[in-house]
């Protein structure tokens, strides 16, 4: 069996939010113990381990850098090779590792992507994305502008008050080709709740309900698009938005009209973790890569398709 | 305008050691581009930098971070290390 450990350190918010110094200082604090407890739960020494991944970007410098400079000091020390990884494929294999899907199309849809993404002649191609924020970063603002918790998360809250939202407030839907724009809805959104919470012509679960609808129908129609493109039957969504079960569910009534079939996990998955970087370091490694110490700077911009997928046909 | 040089000398238990912070050290440029620069080496088990700079605001900060790296980069290795032999 082989072995990897992987290093996440794209950027965090738990209980730090998003300034990039205070998510490094976080990270700095954390990041041995969290590796010392790695270690022992899987009960492995460093001996046991094969290679060393990393996250390599794409994501605040800051952070990167931190966890960086952990993994390339640990697989010197250990005499290990080192891995750089980029963060969305990170996503990608895990999750078609835990879903088993093969060639899938893949949403990509978190705090700060959104992607469509599909496999072709050794990159993960991106056939449309979001010109502006990305669709949980447009939640999450959306949530503070209406003062939701967030605890758990935003976006999970936000779920949970789209479920009694009865009224559909209409909203811009901004779909352009094969792209996505979504900070003209947040505005226009922000300024409906102010209007229309004080005056009571809707509630805020109204508009929690009328956002997840208008957000999720535009990700459904340009993943349909890129599946048509592709002649794909598989769809496969990852990142954290990803957890929302609506917009599970939207898409499977997609895959279902077109009798295609639908791949999800739930937030031990969906979420970034170190595991998802240590699967794609793991593929890069058989197919033979290794990321020279000289060459193993953070780069935080990264873009999918910058990456040569050695490991798939 | 005068340029602005500090260097520091880091001792390390051995060459290698030196030479495994270095190794972690380097790769990252510095996020300013121009205004600074800042040379790391090696010699015998002992790390030198010295940092060459416009101005002291832009001095203060690449030594201070740089400091943070050094002391990570130094925990790591107290808590993971000593190296194996190869």
């Amino acid at each position: 069996m082989t072995v990897v450990i992987g290093f996440e350190g794209s950027a965090n918010k738990i209980g730090v939010g998003f300034l990039p110094s205070e998510t490094a200082k976080h990270h700095r604090a954390v990041v041995l113990t969290v590796l010392r407890e790695a270690l022992q739960q899987a009960g492995l020494k460093p001996a046991d381990i094969d290679c060393v991944a990393y996250t390599k970007g794409p994501g605040m410098g800051a952070p990167l850098v931190t966890v960086a400079l952990v993994a390339r000091t640990v697989a010197q020390l250990w005499g290990k090779p080192l891995l750089g990884v980029n963060h969305c494929i990170g996503h990608i294999e895990m999750g078609r590792l835990v879903t088993r899907a093969n060639n899938p199309t893949v949403l990509y849809v978190s705090g700060g992507n959104t992607q469509v993404i599909a496999y072709s002649e050794h990159r993960y191609r991106i056939f449309g994305e979001t010109i502006d924020i990305a669709v949980g970063n447009c939640l999450d603002r959306f949530a503070r502008v209406i003062k939701i918790s967030n605890d758990p998360s935003p976006g999970y809250n936000i779920e949970q008050m789209a479920k009694k939202g009865k009224e559909f407030v209409e909203l811009p839907y901004t779909v352009k080709g094969m792209d996505v724009s979504f900070s003209g809805i947040l505005s226009y959104i922000e300024d409906a709740a102010h209007k229309m919470l004080g005056s009571g012509q809707c509630t805020a679960e109204d508009l929690c309900f009328s956002l997840q609808e208008t957000l999720f129908a535009m990700l459904v129609e340009i993943t349909e698009r890129a599946m048509a493109h592709c002649n794909s039957q598989e769809v496969l969504i990852v990142g954290g938005v990803g957890c929302n079960l609506r917009l599970q569910e939207m898409m499977g009534t997609m895959c279902k009209e077109r009798g295609a079939h639908l791949f999800a996990t739930d937030e031990s998955f969906c979420i970034d973790n170190g595991a998802m970087i240590a699967q794609a370091g793991w593929e890069m490694f058989r197919s033979g890569h290794v990321t020279e110490l000289p060459d193993s700077w953070i780069t935080q911009r990264y873009r999918t398709d910058e990456v040569e997928v050695t490991w798939r046909d | 305008m005068t340029n602005r040089i500090r260097s520091l000398l880091v001792p390390f238990p051995s060459a290698r050691e030196a030479n495994i912070a270095l190794q972690s050290l380097l790769p990252d440029r510095e996020p300013r581009k121009g205004g600074i620069s800042k040379e790391l080496s090696v010699s015998d088990n002992a790390m030198s930098v010295k940092w060459t700079a416009d101005e002291a605001r832009i001095l203060r900060v690449s030594v201070g971070s740089f400091l943070d790296h050094l002391a990570l980069v130094l925990e790591t290795m107290e808590e993971f290390g000593p190296p194996v032999t190869l």
